[in-house]
């Protein structure tokens, strides 16, 4: 399963990311790691970008970001 | 021996992973977990990020920040307007002729010019800062981000090409926020082509002479085509020198805070201080030279044929001859890098006349409709005023930027007024 499968209020666990570069890095530093609780709360009037909550805060990332981060739904 | 051979994976990832994990165990023994105090931070954004009311709640407090600006600068701007009309008349007095013009029309004039526009440009900012402040900033740029990012933009590019429409000096100065070296740039170079407010008393006086009845259209009309040519310009250069793709959209969106006083009015004044500061210098040499422009050489009368400023619009005028600008419009459309609302100014000066009706008359006395428009057109595309310019120096840093986005912009004028006098002279 996908982030980007993910329906608001559902809660998953990051399995692993599949971005390269500049992006992969940047999710990283956010501190969205392999075994991060993931939340996902909203998206965008438009339909993308998303809002999740990840560590206690409020991260936003674009639908084809969210595309390449493998979770498991649950805890 | 590489490091991802003994550990299995990518050295980032192990990296960040094991950061992670120290933090989170130096987090179970030191944080005591207190009441969650999201709850109004996450019922604001409801309403904000909703699906429907989201962009309407945006538009309002759009509306809002405009009006704010623009009645609360008004009295300022009588104000300074006063005060310099008051001290231009007393170095009028001064018995040196040369002396008393260059300070009266030359230094004064222009310097009280630019100034009027510090009162708009600090209230803009005390208004943006107030929503950045809060929280709010970060979520327009989540709203739009999905439009921005067809254009090749990115969500955070979209508030200060907004800002364009109010001013663009301070509309540059809110590119910072943007994180991608080439979205910045891009961004930068698209911000000039947002009609911004010094342009609209140069509509208002062409199209009242020129359209009447459908001047409003016509005025309407340079807001559009300002937008349809800073996305063409956008998606070409995102094809062409600056290639790539939109940073990704990964930050954070704070919780909604109350701004502070002391903040609020720290980043306005930074921001707004930084303007000023231009004025005394740039600014200042730039009304002085066109101030010389105009008056040499010594004893001709300002702006007229004889003077320096008039001989230049004579030269090139041949350019602009496809377009049907007389050698005076071309002369105003020079002084007008100062601002462009000097245009209207300069055109009585140079064609000798007071007062708008006549400036209107000797405009309808010189061109056609079509090439009105097309004067229009040009005002709203060709180099921003010279405040701009010095602002885009200092954001990008870069002397070849900035004459990049001279050098293109009045391109772009001259190409668009051409479309017009063509496609103009076909249908008329």
């Amino acid at each position: 399963m996908r982030l980007s499968d993910l329906k608001p209020n559902q809660i998953a666990t990051v399995k692993a990311i599949e971005e390269a570069g500049q992006a992969k890095r940047r999710i990283m530093e956010m501190g969205l790691v392999r075994g991060s609780r993931i939340r996902v709360i909203c998206r965008a009037p438009l339909g993308d970008p998303i809002e999740v909550e990840v560590r206690d805060y409020k991260l936003s990332l674009r639908r084809r970001d969210a595309e390449n981060i493998i979770i498991t739904e649950g805890v | 021996m590489k490091a991802k051979e003994v550990i299995g994976e990518d050295a980032e990832i192990a990296l960040a992973d094991a950061r992670y994990d120290a933090i989170g165990k130096i987090l179970e023994t030191a944080l005591v977990r207190g009441e969650r105090k999201w709850e109004a931070s996450d019922l604001l954004d409801k309403v904000f990020l909703n699906k429907y009311v989201g962009i309407p709640a945006f538009l309002a407090l759009l509306w809002a920040v405009f009006q704010f600006t623009f009645e609360a600068s008004a009295p300022f701007m009588a104000l300074i307007e006063m005060l310099f009309a008051g001290l231009s008349n007393a170095a009028a007095q001064i018995p040196n002729d040369v002396i008393a013009s260059l300070l009266a029309d030359g230094i004064i004039g222009g310097l009280g010019f630019i100034l009027t526009f510090t009162a708009p440009i600090f209230f803009m900012f005390l208004a943006l800062s107030l929503l950045e402040d809060s929280g709010y900033l970060a979520r327009a740029a989540f709203v739009f981000d999905r439009i921005m990012n067809k254009l090749g933009l990115h969500g955070r590019s979209f508030i200060p090409l907004l800002l364009g429409f109010g001013c663009n000096v301070p509309a540059i100065m809110a590119t910072r926020s943007i994180e991608g070296t080439k979205d910045r740039m891009i961004t930068i170079l698209t911000i000039p082509f947002m009609s911004c407010a010094a342009r609209l008393p140069v509509y208002i006086l062409i199209a009242a002479a020129f359209f009447a009845s459908n001047a409003a259209t016509a005025v309407w009309s340079m807001y559009v085509i300002g937008i349809v040519v800073a996305i063409l310009f956008a998606l070409l250069l995102r094809r062409t020198i600056l290639k790539g793709e939109p940073a990704p959209f990964i930050v954070e969106l704070p919780t909604y805070k109350m701004p502070t006083l002391s903040g609020t009015l720290l980043h306005t004044w930074e921001r707004g201080a930084a303007f000023v500061r231009k004025a005394g210098t740039y600014l200042l040499a730039g009304a002085v030279l066109l101030w010389l422009l105009s008056v040499l050489p010594w004893g001709v009368a300002a702006g007229s044929a004889d003077s320096l400023i008039g001989q230049i619009g004579q030269a090139i005028q041949p350019v602009f001859a496809p377009l049907g600008f007389s050698w005076q419009i071309v002369s105003s459309l020079i002084f007008a890098f100062l601002a462009k609302e000097i245009v209207v100014e300069s055109l009585g000066v140079i064609y000798g006349v007071g007062g708008e009706a006549d400036i209107q008359a000797a405009l309808l006395a010189s061109i056609s409709p079509v090439s009105a428009f097309a004067l229009m057109v040009f005002t709203l595309l060709y180099v921003p005023c010279l405040a701009t310019v010095g602002v885009i120096k200092k954001e990008t840093g870069s002397w070849r930027w900035t004459l990049f986005a001279i050098v293109s912009e009045v391109l772009v004028a001259y190409l668009a007024a051409l479309a017009i006098v063509m496609v103009g002279g076909i249908f008329i």
